[in-house]
């Protein structure tokens, strides 16, 4: 190394060339942070200020001088919210309901996903086409027979197949308000978003290597054992994405539940009323809702947050390797 | 001697090595055509045959030929019960929901009375409801002017995520709050109780004029009063208003696709950029020439995840509309209103995926 070069190195305002490029970087990283800086704040403005309002005392809300944190400061929104809410039993539905079909989801998806990107089967192309179609179509369209459907329920229109038979008349049953409305869906891989799932389900098992599974078969593995001894084993990543997000969204789940339940709601359906009904019948006037209804969005909120902090270097990890698309 | 039998019997070994050119173009065509017919025989299925055309024995047992065909089965097994809820949970009720939407609906235990009567629904609610059809207009107006821009954000925002910096984890962190909080009732009810037209950006404000205007005092620091306090023409600063309330919306539904894209950018090979550094590209040709094709499958995904996440957005005009009319029991009525408005949506989000993976992803590929 000659001695110019080194020194070039060492002091890199020697260097034209270098400097223009620390120049452009340095622009480049400012602007790289005053956008990130700025759309963080766009994103935790709310979360900071729902934070902010759910303690503030109704002098607070009146108070022009208190913007952020409160003077008088109190409990009493959350314990409101609380009762608003029916935190306890509906947390409880919300649990039942869809925390469960969540789970059941990860696992039917899967399955299906590895028919589809293991094995060459007839029509294979066209079942996936349906897949995405199912993604694409929104619940509302459905909402109206899958109602019907629940409310007369006949183990998958075989009743009503009896039925027409003229004599014949077997009564229907009704699953309205339990929770094998969701449950059922999600057992056969159709739930709330199966096809998103299905979809990313595949990308991951297509780049999974083959000679695993190969091995196993040849040791006399079953297709299904090697599913759950090889395969699953081996994909812990994708599994973490896929629960991640089928729990947000069943968590959030709201339009379905409105109508698949008439008495007893999971967390998202009491949320959405507590403004119109909940506060109203506890006696609380519209101008000073907006604590407790901050309150009662965190304390919707809390649980999957707090899933999702634990979860959330792995989380982004996995994002990293799963490559959701191959 | 014994180097001349050494000669003698290599050349010998050479000749029978080096057959003449006719003979090896003989003995392929022979070997071609044997092939040829054992394929015949296998799509057949009858009898297998080896290269020289003879029935090998052993690969017709039954348990022998079975296998590829078997595994070919057992995916099938894996798809059945996926296939079973799809008939079950979204094809018979996709074309109940059809036939609804042609049809006189009344509701009767157990089953809907439906009588056909072809376009009369969608007559009725283009001749008696004019709120739909702007709504309608509107609604597929904002749709395809948001996906464009979502998409395109949500782009520049993973490149710059999936760069290297100090704090990366901690923005990524960040940028996964509007997957949670933004997906379901949180977000409605933001819009619906703190007023407006649906904007975040409201929360504050009108946590103030809700709670304010009943003290009658105005305070609070926020990009309204800050624009009010501006003092221009109305006109402009209604039109700020909407672009920031714009702005706000989309980077909260940009969360899930920001997400998605840097899964997909980390699936690019790191030996793509160097080669192509080392051939002197710039960050422009780059991008168009390696980041963009390489994530054109995530670019669909994202497409298929806006659109689905676009078209049941709690404050959508026409979902409502349909929605009350369920609450009339107007089934048929509603059905129709839905339809209508999922159809031009999906024939037209259908022409962009057809196009878009018959040309882009081919030639990217």
């Amino acid at each position: 190394m000659t001695k110019e070069t080194k020194l070039k190195k060492t002091v890199p305002f020697l260097n034209k060339h270098k400097l223009k490029e620390t120049g452009a970087n340095l622009v480049v990283s400012i602007f790289r942070y005053v956008l990130l800086i700025a759309i963080s704040y766009i994103i935790l403005y709310p979360l900071f200020a729902m934070i902010a309002y759910s303690f503030q005392a109704r002098f607070d809300i009146m108070d022009t001088s208190v913007t952020w944190i409160p003077k008088m400061g109190t409990l009493e929104n959350y314990s409101l919210a609380w009762k608003a809410l029916d935190y306890p039993n509906s947390l409880l539905n919300t649990l039942l309901i869809h925390l469960v079909s969540a789970f059941l989801e990860i696992f039917s998806c899967a399955i299906a996903a590895y028919g589809f990107s293991r094995f060459k089967f007839k029509c294979r192309g066209l079942l996936f086409g349906v897949v995405l179609f199912t993604a694409i179509v929104p619940v509302q369209i459905l909402v109206l027979p899958l109602f019907l459907n629940y409310q007369y329920f006949g183990f998958g229109y075989i009743v009503n197949l009896l039925n027409l038979i003229p004599g014949v008349n077997i009564p229907y049953i009704s699953l309205i308000d339990s929770p094998l409305t969701f449950w059922l869906p999600s057992i056969f891989g159709v739930g709330l978003r199966s096809g998103l799932f299905i979809f990313i389900y595949r990308q991951f098992f297509m780049g999974l290597p083959k000679e695993l599974e190969e091995a196993s078969w040849i040791d006399g593995c079953n297709p299904l054992m090697t599913f759950f001894r090889v395969v699953i084993p081996s994909s812990g990543v994708v599994f973490l994405t896929v629960s991640i997000f089928a729990i947000i969204w069943h968590w959030n789940e709201y339009y379905e539940s409105v109508i698949f339940f008439t008495n007893s709601f999971p967390l998202s359906v009491m949320l959405s009323s507590i403004r119109g009904s909940a506060l109203h019948n506890l006696g609380y006037s519209d101008a000073f809702a907006a604590p407790p209804v901050s309150a009662a969005c965190l304390m919707f909120i809390a649980p999957v947050l707090i899933m999702y902090l634990f979860l959330q270097k792995k989380f982004i990890q996995s994002i990293d390797r799963v490559g959701i698309v191959g | 001697m014994k180097k001349d039998e050494n000669k003698v019997v290599e050349t010998n070994n050479a000749e029978e090595k080096k057959p003449s050119l006719t003979e090896i173009l003989k003995a392929e065509e022979a070997e071609l055509k044997a092939k040829r017919k054992a394929e015949r025989a296998k799509k057949k299925g009858k009898v297998a045959y080896d290269i020289n055309g003879n029935v090998i024995p052993d690969l017709n047992a039954k348990h022998v030929r079975g296998i590829e065909s078997k595994k070919s089965w057992y995916g099938f097994y894996f798809v059945l019960p996926w296939i079973i809820g799809m008939i079950l949970f979204f094809l018979i009720p996709l074309i109940s929901s059809l036939t609804y939407a042609f049809s006189d609906v009344v509701p009767e235990g157990g089953y809907m009375d439906t009588t056909w009567i072809g376009m009369e629904n969608f007559k009725f609610i283009f001749e008696n409801d004019d709120t739909y059809t702007s709504n309608l207009l509107s609604s597929v107006g904002d749709f395809f002017t948001q996906m464009p821009i979502v998409i395109i954000v949500s782009l520049i925002l993973a490149l710059i995520l999936n760069s290297k910096f100090k704090g990366r984890t901690f923005f990524r962190g960040v940028f996964f709050v509007p997957v949670i909080v933004a997906t379901g009732v949180v977000m409605s009810l933001l819009t619906q109780s703190y007023g407006g037209n649906g904007a975040i950006i409201q929360l504050s404000s009108s946590i103030s004029t809700d709670a304010y205007s009943a003290v009658g005092t105005g305070g609070g620091m926020d990009f309204t009063e800050l624009l009010n306090s501006l003092e221009l023409p109305e006109d402009i600063t209604a039109q700020l208003n909407i672009m920031i309330t714009d702005i706000f919306n989309t980077i909260w539904t940009c969360g899930i696709p920001v997400v998605l894209f840097i899964a997909g950018l980390q699936t690019i090979p790191s030996q793509l950029y160097e080669a192509s550094k080392v051939e002197g590209a710039t960050a422009w040709e780059e991008f168009w020439y390696i980041t963009l094709p390489s994530i054109g499958q995530t670019l669909l995904l994202v497409i298929i995840f806006t659109l689905i996440e676009l078209l049941t957005k709690s404050d959508n005009p026409v979902i409502n509309q349909a929605y009350d009319q369920i609450k009339n029991v107007e089934y048929g009525l509603s059905s129709a209103m839905l339809w209508l408005f999922f159809a031009i949506i999906g024939i037209i989000t259908g022409l962009i995926i057809l196009i878009f993976s018959k040309t882009c992803l081919k030639r990217w590929e």
